[in-house]
């Protein structure tokens, strides 16, 4: 069977499109969109080609659908959201939280429980797929979490009391503002001492 | 970062047995031994000196020669020190020491359920994959006595590069995935680095202290031996009235000539001379900053150091803080003890003779400092001997170069007036000495002082064709010690410059800052050690010169003083480079136990260090390549966010966050800042501000993806195309 690519990406009730243009949009637009979708799927560690293109394709068509309706947004841009609409909607559903539109708690959560639960490597092909999923990956995703310390156990060290000494009157000599100059003239003398000493010694 | 998912472990229990009511006691014999062995070094002293002082008066008295017998009395009880240190440790080997700690326990059999010990390793913008691979191996190696279950690691980092911090983040969590270590190694960034490491240690208090009855102290450099670890919580279960005991180092991995010659000495030399130390430190010991076992309790209540009155350098936080928390645990009677003779305690040493000064820069001003403590009421006798010897240790540097300079100015005086030297008889008539011999016979006694120590080491070696083994043999490990004597004495003038220069400097108020250098592939860079040194080559060619003038008989007598002023170029070049140390090495000279057969953890570290190089794990990333890191990588970013938010249910870092400016409107703004104009358009500062920002990060992640490329700065447009690949 031919399967052309306007027909893997187009569904069966969208308008017709002329050649070279999908959704209102150059090829080489959606082109880019793709590469910015595939790119950060990578960066989700999904080695899986067949995965990703048929993740990144699953993308696309959401943001084609939005295309004709947002003419003045580039390809990329919808697609860019389009993608981290997917990926929050679908932390939501594994970890049963509700979205907040705003707050990436949920992302940063989710992509945490991805990579302590080991997706790339254990579970890749759970990866955005709708529910429901197999009870260990659930789980897993659920109770993941990033332990960096043990709990606090706050305490309050205090110095204790320290008395220099004779070093307390040469410590507070030193926070005179006159101090390095008194030092430096003093110093001048010695030197002008010992000269005198080191010239006028007897044989 | 390959994912695979880390074995979640429980969260570590705290210490199961209640605070340890221990009312501690120092040994009641110590007075005698510090008699005996510093009266040792006394008496040697007196003898020298009035020999010299004689041989002073025999050319006419002066306020010169006043000087010049001050200066020696000063230089030579340190000697002196020095070698009774290697004569008793000499001794006490021969016939046995009994005063070993580990003689003294009986902590064999001694278990350690129900202690819980932290293990620290406190760091500051290290070699990321050092500190984690000698972390990996110490683990395996805990892990091996099969009581790992026992201590947790925490990893206090104080970085202030924003490229180390995302580093330390990612391997820390390659770490914990690859240990199945998730529960067990911990890492904690302080929002600000005030007190430097003793102030990272008291952090680390603050916060975990109460739930370990012990924690060891680690350097960035440390391996240490599970074994051993082990060891020392049973010494300390065994021995309640001990606060703390320090391990014996011993220097490893050294790959220059350099290194290996200061490696070689501390094997050989360190065994006898620190056998002399515990002789008369025994439960008044010190403390060297790491490979240590701390009781945690008596710590905190009485290690936590003020702020000395006064300016810097001597005022303020306490920066050689070891010395002095040694000396504060001894002050409420908690004994500290040398565990010398357990094996397993490893660390590293600098690999070239800048390095090493860049190192003594750091410590000079710390010990300079001890000098304020030195005084401090209630403090022991010990302390006060432990302390002036590290400020001696510094201050030996120019008061040398005064005795020369000063030696020198009698000499020039004498030939500008053109006075004749007319040699009288001294108070010593009965040795019917000439001056010359007379001279001579001092000369030999200093330098028999200095070579003793060296000699009884190698006769010591001697004793054991075990060890002799380890060390190539007693014919290479003689060889080794003639051309190590030949190397420290070309080194010394140099040390004595460098030291005098540190010195001086912290006197004044300054610090002196060096650049960081650029290595040559293979050591220093000709280029730098001429910046280094030059100055050095100056003073030892006007000096040369100078002594020429005086006597050019006599020349010879000053040529090693020169010699390593005049040539520390190619000497500090040449003796950084791994090549010579290879050399050297395949020759079978400069050998150590460590070298002839490795132990595991350290063979273990040596294959994965080579592993990491060979796949370029170790090397430098290009500028900023960390931030790219933690905006773009969905993984390394949602880390770092976790471990931020985490950070913040601690009152103390979230009070710290907050004086950073962290959750302010204008943190957002430096990020959009950052997407717009790269890091260029940002600070240091600035950069660790908005990765201080859990918020802020997500963000920036989130509009790194999303934002088309034409709204982002070239070089994020650059880092996206990078990162896809």
């Amino acid at each position: 069977m031919d399967l052309s690519l306007e027909s893997a990406l187009t569904s069966a009730g969208d308008p017709p499109e002329q050649a070279g243009r999908i959704a209102g949009r150059s090829l080489e637009e959606w082109n880019a969109a793709y590469a910015k979708v595939e790119s950060y799927f990578h960066a989700l560690r999904v080695r899986n080609k067949v995965l990703l293109g048929r993740l990144v394709i699953h993308v696309l068509k959401r943001a084609m659908r939005r295309a004709p309706g947002e003419p003045q947004r580039s390809a990329t841009e919808l697609a860019a959201e389009e993608m981290d609409r997917v990926v929050t909607d679908w932390f939501a559903q594994v970890l049963q939280e509700p979205p907040t539109g705003t707050d990436q708690m949920l992302s940063t959560r989710g992509r945490l429980a991805l990579l302590l639960v080991d997706m790339p490597g254990k579970w890749q092909e759970q990866f955005l797929r709708p529910g429901p999923w197999p009870e260990a990956f659930v789980s897993s995703m659920r109770k993941a979490y990033l332990l960096a310390g043990p709990d606090f156990q706050l305490a309050k060290m205090t110095p204790r009391p320290m008395h220099l000494g004779p070093i307390t009157t040469l410590a507070n000599f030193s926070r005179l503002p006159a101090a390095r100059m008194v030092a430096a003239w003093v110093g001048f003398t010695l030197a002008l001492v010992l000269f005198f000493l080191f010239t006028h010694h007897r044989p | 970062m390959p994912p695979a998912a880390p074995e979640t472990a429980p969260a570590p229990r705290a210490d199961s047995s209640p605070p340890l009511k221990i009312v501690p006691a120092l040994p009641a014999s110590r007075w005698l031994r510090i008699f005996f062995f510093f009266s040792s070094a006394l008496l040697l002293t007196g003898f020298v000196s009035m020999l010299f002082a004689d041989l002073l008066w025999r050319t006419g008295w002066s306020a010169s020669r006043t000087i010049l017998l001050i200066l020696f009395i000063l230089l030579f009880a340190f000697s002196a020190i020095g070698c009774m240190h290697g004569v008793f440790g000499f001794f006490l080997r021969l016939f046995g020491d009994k005063s070993r700690l580990t003689q003294m326990c009986d902590y064999a059999t001694r278990s350690i359920a129900g202690t819980s010990t932290a293990i620290i390793c406190p760091i500051y913008n290290e070699d990321v994959v050092r500190v984690y691979e000698g972390l990996r191996v110490t683990f395996e190696s805990l892990e091996r006595t099969g009581q790992l279950e026992r201590f947790d690691f925490f990893i206090l980092s104080d970085s202030t590069d924003p490229d180390k911090w995302v580093e330390e983040e990612r391997r820390w969590y390659d770490l914990i995935r690859e240990l199945g270590a998730l529960g067990r190694i911990y890492y904690r960034r302080r929002v600000s680095n005030e007190g430097k490491k003793s102030g990272n240690v008291h952090d680390f208090l603050s916060t975990w202290g109460r739930r370990y009855r012990y924690f060891i102290v680690v350097d960035a450099d440390s391996v240490m031996r599970g074994e051993m670890i082990v060891d020392l919580v049973k010494l300390m279960e065994s021995a309640p009235a001990i606060g703390l005991i320090q391990t014996m180092p011993a220097l490893v991995n050294a790959e220059s000539l350099f290194g290996r010659l200061q490696q070689f000495a501390n094997r050989l030399y360190a065994p006898v001379f620190i056998a002399g130390l515990n002789y008369w430190s025994r439960g008044v010991g010190n403390y060297w900053g790491h490979n240590a076992i701390i009781r945690t309790e008596p710590f905190m209540e009485y290690c936590d150091l003020p702020h000395l009155p006064g300016r810097r350098p001597f005022g303020g936080q306490i920066l050689s803080h070891d010395f002095v928390e040694a000396a504060l645990m001894l002050r409420e009677n908690w004994q500290v003890w040398l565990a010398y003779d357990l094996e397993g305690s490893y660390e590293e040493a600098p690999q070239g003779v800048i390095e090493n000064a860049q190192r003594d820069r750091r410590w000079c001003q710390g010990n300079l400092q001890h000098g304020l403590v030195l005084f401090v009421r209630g403090l022991r006798g010990a302390s006060r001997m432990h302390l002036l010897q590290g400020i001696f240790g510094y201050v030996a540097g120019p008061l040398w170069l005064l005795f020369l300079i000063t030696f020198c100015w009698m000499w020039g005086f004498q030939k500008f007036t053109g006075l004749s030297n007319i040699t009288v008889h001294g108070f010593t008539p009965y040795l019917n000495l000439s001056g010359t011999e007379h001279a001579l016979l001092v000369f030999a006694i200093c330098m028999a002082v200095l070579l003793l120590p060296k000699a009884l080491a190698l006769a010591d070696l001697a004793r054991d064709r075990e060890r002799q083994r380890a060390y190539g043999g007693l014919g290479r490990a003689t060889a080794s010690t003639v051309a190590e004597t030949f190397f420290s004495t070309l080194h010394a003038p140099l040390q004595m410059l460098w030291h005098t220069q540190f010195v001086v400097s912290n006197l004044l108020g300054r610090s002196v800052n060096w650049a960081s250098q650029k290595r040559a592939a293979d050591g220093t860079a000709w280029t730098y050690a001429a910046r280094r040194h030059w100055g050095h080559v100056l003073i030892g060619l006007f000096w040369g010169g100078f002594i020429w003038w005086l006597e050019p008989s006599t020349f010879l007598w000053f040529a090693p003083v020169f010699l390593g002023m005049v040539f520390s170029v190619p000497f500090s070049v040449f003796s950084s480079r791994s090549s010579l140390g290879a050399r050297t090495r395949a020759a079978g000279l400069f050998l150590t136990p460590e070298e002839t057969s490795p132990p595991p953890e350290l063979d273990t570290l040596r294959v994965r260090m080579a592993a990491m190089s060979g796949a370029g794990e170790t090397a430098v990333g290009e500028r900023d390549w960390g931030l790219a890191e933690i905006v773009l990588d969905p993984y390394v970013n949602a880390i770092h966010v976790s471990l931020l938010r985490e950070k913040q249910l601690n009152p103390n870092y979230a009070e710290s966050l907050a004086r950073l400016g962290v959750g302010q409107p204008e943190v957002r703004v430096l990020g959009a800042k950052l997407l717009a104009g790269g890091p260029e358009a940002l600070k240091q500062e600035e950069k660790v501000l908005v990765m201080s920002d859990a918020d802020t990060m997500s963000w920036l992640h989130r509009q790194i993806w999303l934002r088309p490329g034409g709204t982002l700065s070239p070089w994020w447009q650059a880092a996206i195309r990078h990162h896809a690949r």
